[in-house]
């Protein structure tokens, strides 16, 4: 994974903090991994070249593998709001450019 | 848009007594409203605003079943499809326009919803412009007390105020100051004695075959001037733009995206995008809440802007982390294009 993605989604992982209002810290770490401090302590890293995930999610400890920064952004919510839960989405069935 | 053009259904909105069906009455009398169904949702056993309309009684419906947004996918549903097949059958007057009345309690956005993702409407119709009705008397008082009132304006393409004989000039002012607070990019036009122009009231489409999108630009606009001097903390427009295009896949998943985590806080989204595998058709996106219309491919770029234009009616969504989350996702989905 090049540098852009990471830092992107630490931005993105600071800015969630806030929109949610949830506490917590979030920076880079010199080995190039993501870490959230507060009450839960998590740490996101890229998953290894030759996975089929993107991303590494560390809860507390225990890791689980994230497909994509939509999976990271709902199991680092679900970890921070435990009363959160994710609105059931409706998006209309559709091609994805024009027939 | 390519094929038989879609009819439009907009959908009239505003508290109780604000002037809804006043105004419906008045527009059904001028010649180019002639041409337009009626569907009046009424809350309650016995309906009576459908009897207060003159008009051929062939081309109104009354749905007395309840509140529409409670009820909304089925009735509606139904409704509109029984008005298509009558309208192919011959058997009422023609129409190219169909607009609802929702009864004054409603929220409008479940009916929006409806509208923008039952497969057997998107076949036939498109939603067309949400017209909010306001008492100008007791405009201020009913958006303070009443949460459903705020929403009507914040998703409305147009807010028409009412009963301005009976207004102070200032208090018209204090209203249009709240509805610019609560609705900042939609032109709020005035009704005397419920009558106004009906050229343009309901013709708020983001694109338009003839005149491109002036009407999404001019809202643009207002989005971006008026949304970092929002004085209500509750509900902020603004506009997101972005040069560089969008890859179709992007673009999903960060629709999904605000779907699952915004949900009630996202009250409205439109937008232009610029799609990097269609360059020369430009997608337009709705989304009310957690829902989101299937893309519109238009035939051609309305104008020579070729950016992707966004205008965001949420509450308490902060832009920073739409246009984060936009660019992040962008990232991502062109990282994995590289790696495949």
């Amino acid at each position: 994974m090049s540098g852009a993605p990471v830092e992107l989604a630490c931005d993105l992982l600071t800015e969630s903090l806030a929109a949610w209002c949830v506490a917590g810290t979030v920076e880079r770490t010199c080995d190039g991994a993501i870490t959230i401090g507060g009450d839960t302590e998590i740490r996101i890293e890229p998953a290894p070249r030759d996975s089929v995930f993107r991303w590494m999610v560390a809860i507390d400890g225990r890791k689980r593998p994230a497909l994509s920064l939509l999976a990271v952004l709902r199991q680092v919510r679900k970890a921070l709001e435990p009363d959160y839960a994710a609105n059931r989405v409706r998006v209309a069935i559709a091609p994805l450019v024009p027939q | 848009m390519t094929g038989a053009d879609p009819i439009p259904v907009s959908v009239l909105t505003g508290f109780l007594g604000s002037g809804k069906t006043t105004m419906l009455g008045h527009l059904l009398r001028q010649p180019d409203f002639s041409r337009t169904a009626v569907i009046i949702n009424e809350f309650g056993e016995i309906g009576l605003d459908h009897e207060l309309i003159e008009t051929s009684e062939d081309s109104i419906v009354a749905l007395t079943t309840g509140c529409l947004c409670c009820k909304v996918r089925t009735d509606l549903s139904q409704t509109l499809q029984d008005l298509l097949r009558r309208r192919d059958e011959g058997s009422c007057s023609p129409f190219d326009r169909v607009v609802i009345e929702t009864s004054g309690l409603a929220d409008p956005a479940p009916i929006l919803h409806a509208l923008m993702t039952d497969p057997i409407i998107a076949a036939r119709l498109t939603l067309g412009s949400v017209v909010a009705t306001v008492d100008t008397v007791n405009g201020l008082a009913t958006l303070k007390r009443e949460a459903v009132s705020r929403k009507q304006i914040a998703v409305a393409d147009r807010v028409v105020l009412t009963k301005l004989d009976f207004a102070e000039g200032q208090t018209e002012a204090a209203l249009r100051g709240r509805i610019a607070d609560l609705n900042a990019g939609a032109p709020t036009l005035r009704a005397v004695h419920g009558c106004i122009e009906s050229t343009g009231l309901f013709d708020a489409a983001l694109w338009d075959r003839n005149t491109g999108a002036p009407e999404f630009d001019a809202r643009l606009a207002k989005a971006r001037e008026h949304g970092h001097h929002s004085h209500d903390s509750e509900i902020t427009t603004y506009a997101v733009l972005r040069t560089a295009p969008i890859q179709a896949v992007a673009l999903t998943l960060f629709l999904e995206a605000l779907a699952e985590h915004c949900g009630a806080d996202l009250l409205r989204l439109k937008g232009i995008m610029s799609i990097a595998e269609s360059p020369d058709r430009p997608a337009v996106i709705h989304g009310v809440q957690h829902v989101f219309h299937a893309p519109a491919w238009l035939d051609r770029w309305p104008s020579a802007d070729h950016r992707s234009r966004m205008v965001f009616i949420t509450r308490s969504i902060p832009q920073r982390w739409v246009e984060v989350l936009l660019d992040a996702i962008g990232a991502e989905v062109a990282d994995v294009s590289v790696r495949a």
